[in-house]
C-alpha cells in the first residue's frame, strides 16, 4: 500500500507503547496491564462522553481493550503512533453504540476500514504526558467561538456530518464546514506553535 | 478537506471524490490525511475526565488470564483422534442429541413465550423509536438508549434459544428462595434470569460470580443487579471468557451497592458447569 510509505521516525517505532504492544504477542499479561493503567481513563473519558452512559461505556473500553489484547498483531508501530490508534479505535467503537441500525452507523462501518490506516504526527509533536496533552488541547478548543466549537464537537463526539450539523444548529452548511475547517487549522496551528 | 475527512464529517459525494482521488495513489494527499487523523485524535482530551470501576478492570484481567491459561493449557490426555475413538463419540454424541431433542421438546412453550413477549416488547420499542427520531438531539440521546436495549434483547434471546447454549442450574443456599438459571453462550454471552428472588436489604445488590477451574483462582466479579418488585431479575453478561471450560461454576453474592472486587458474603446461589 503507498500509505505504507510515510513512516514515523525511529525513536517513535522504538516508544515505550509499541515495545508493550509487542509483548502481547507473546500473550504478556504484565504489559497487557500496563496498557491498560496508562489509558483506560482516557479512552473511558472520550468513551462516556460519547454514549452518555457509565454501563454501556464499560462495555465499550472492554471491548477496545480486548480487541487490543486478542488481536495487536493488527497495531503496526511502523504505520503510526500507538494512542491515535487506540483512540481511534474507542470513538469508532463506541460511535457504533451510540448510533445503531442508522445510515451513521452503517457510514462508520465503512470506516472501520480505515482503522488500521496510517495515522503519523506532524514533525513538531513531542511526547507530552496524558495531563499536559488534555491542558493543551483544551486550552486551544477554548479559545474558538462557542459556535465553532459546537460544530467540532458534534462531529466528533456524535459523528455527524456537515450537512447533519448545519440541520442541528440550523445554520447555512458552508458556514458549518467553515467553521469546522478553520477550528481545527487552528487547533493545528496552536499544537505547532504551543510545541 | 483532509481534517474534515479524517472526522467523518463529509457527506457522501465528498467522501468518495477524496477517497477516488486517493486510490490514484497521491502520496501527497495520503501524508495530509494521516496527519489529519493525529489531529483529530487529540480531540479526544476535550471528554471530561472520568474513571472506571475497579470491577472493570477486575473482568478484563480475569478475561485476559484465563484467555492465556486456555491456549496454554495441553491435549487432555483422554482426547483421541483413532477412528474407534471417533466411532466412540459419535455415539456420545448421537444420544447427547436425543437428550438435548427431548429437552428442547420439553422448553419449546416456555421459549415460545418468551420470543412472543420479546418481539411484543421489540414492536413496542420498534413504535417509540419511529415517533422518537422525529424530535430533538435530546431526544436522539434517547432513541439511543431504546436501540441499545432492543440489542440487548435481541442478543438476550438469541442466547435463550440458541441450542449453542450451555444451561446451568444456580441452587439457593441455606435461603428461601427458588433456583435460578444462566444461559452461556460461547459467542453472545450469558443470561440470567432468576424469579421471586428475595429483595437485597437496603441498597445492597445481587453481584455474579465465576468460579475459575484452576485450584486458588480468584472468583472473577461479573455484573450486579437488583430484583424488580416482583421479584424478577435478568443479567445480561456480555463480555464473559470466550470459554467456559476453565469455568468451574457461577456464584452469586449479595454485596454493598455498586458492587465488590471480591465477594464479600457467602454465595445465595451456586451452579456448577455440566
Amino acid at each position: 500500500m503507498f500509505l505504507a510509505a510515510f513512516s514515523p521516525k525511529d525513536d517513535r517505532e522504538a516508544s515505550p507503547d509499541a515495545a508493550l504492544v509487542r509483548q502481547l504477542l507473546q500473550n504478556d499479561v504484565g504489559a497487557f496491564e500496563k496498557l491498560y493503567d496508562k489509558y483506560c481513563r482516557i479512552v473511558y473519558s472520550l468513551v462516556l462522553r460519547i454514549v452518555q452512559q457509565s454501563g454501556p461505556a464499560e462495555e465499550v473500553v472492554q471491548d477496545v481493550f480486548l480487541q487490543l489484547w486478542r488481536n495487536s498483531a493488527q497495531y503496526d508501530p511502523a504505520r503510526g503512533p500507538f494512542v491515535p490508534w487506540l483512540l481511534t479505535l474507542a470513538r469508532n467503537r463506541a460511535l457504533d453504540t451510540l448510533r445503531l441500525k442508522s445510515e451513521r452507523q452503517r457510514r462508520l462501518e465503512n470506516q472501520a476500514d480505515e482503522l488500521f490506516s496510517v495515522v503519523v504526527a506532524p514533525q513538531y509533536e513531542k511526547e507530552l504526558d496524558e495531563k499536559r496533552r488534555a491542558e493543551r488541547v483544551r486550552s486551544l478548543v477554548g479559545e474558538l467561538n462557542p459556535q465553532q466549537k459546537r460544530a467540532i464537537e458534534l462531529a466528533y463526539f456524535q459523528g455527524l456530518s456537515h450537512s447533519e450539523i448545519a440541520a442541528e444548529l440550523k445554520e447555512p452548511l458552508g458556514t458549518v464546514k467553515s467553521w469546522i475547517r478553520n477550528g481545527l487549522i487552528r487547533l493545528k496551528e496552536g499544537l505547532h506553535t504551543a510545541s | 478537506m483532509y481534517e474534515a475527512y479524517a472526522l467523518g464529517a463529509l457527506d457522501p459525494p465528498e467522501r468518495a471524490a477524496l477517497e477516488a482521488h486517493l486510490a490514484t495513489g497521491c502520496a501527497e494527499c495520503a501524508k495530509s490525511v494521516a496527519e489529519a487523523r493525529w489531529l483529530v485524535s487529540q480531540l479526544a482530551y476535550l471528554a471530561p475526565e472520568a474513571s472506571t470501576s475497579d470491577m472493570l478492570k477486575g473482568r478484563l484481567m480475569q478475561t485476559v488470564r484465563s484467555e492465556t491459561k486456555s491456549e496454554s493449557s495441553p491435549v487432555p490426555t483422554g482426547a483421541t483422534t483413532t477412528p474407534a475413538g471417533i466411532s466412540y463419540w459419535l455415539s456420545a454424541g448421537v444420544a447427547a442429541l436425543l437428550l438435548l431433542t427431548l429437552y428442547f421438546a420439553w422448553d419449546a412453550h416456555r421459549v415460545k413465550e418468551e420470543l412472543r413477549a420479546s418481539n411484543e416488547q421489540n414492536q413496542r420499542n420498534e413504535q417509540m423509536v419511529a415517533s422518537a427520531q422525529n424530535e430533538s438531539a435530546v431526544t436522539q440521546q434517547k432513541l439511543a438508549a431504546m436501540e441499545e436495549q432492543m440489542a440487548k434483547m435481541h442478543r438476550e434471546t438469541a442466547i435463550l434459544t440458541d441450542p449453542a447454549s450451555v444451561k446451568i442450574m444456580l441452587a439457593a443456599q441455606k435461603i428461601q428462595a427458588p433456583q435460578m438459571v444462566a444461559m452461556w453462550h460461547a459467542k453472545y454471552g450469558i443470561v440470567l434470569t432468576g424469579q421471586k428472588v428475595p429483595m437485597p436489604s437496603g441498597n445492597r445488590v445481587l453481584q455474579l460470580w465465576l468460579i475459575p477451574k484452576a485450584p486458588g483462582g480468584k472468583a472473577m466479579p461479573s455484573m450486579t443487579v437488583r430484583p424488580d418488585a416482583n421479584g424478577n431479575l435478568v443479567i445480561l453478561v456480555s463480555n464473559p471468557p470466550a470459554s467456559g471450560s476453565d469455568t468451574k461454576a457461577l456464584a452469586i453474592t449479595e454485596e454493598p451497592a455498586g458492587g465488590s472486587a471480591a465477594p464479600t458474603t457467602t454465595p445465595k446461589w451456586v451452579g456448577a458447569m455440566s
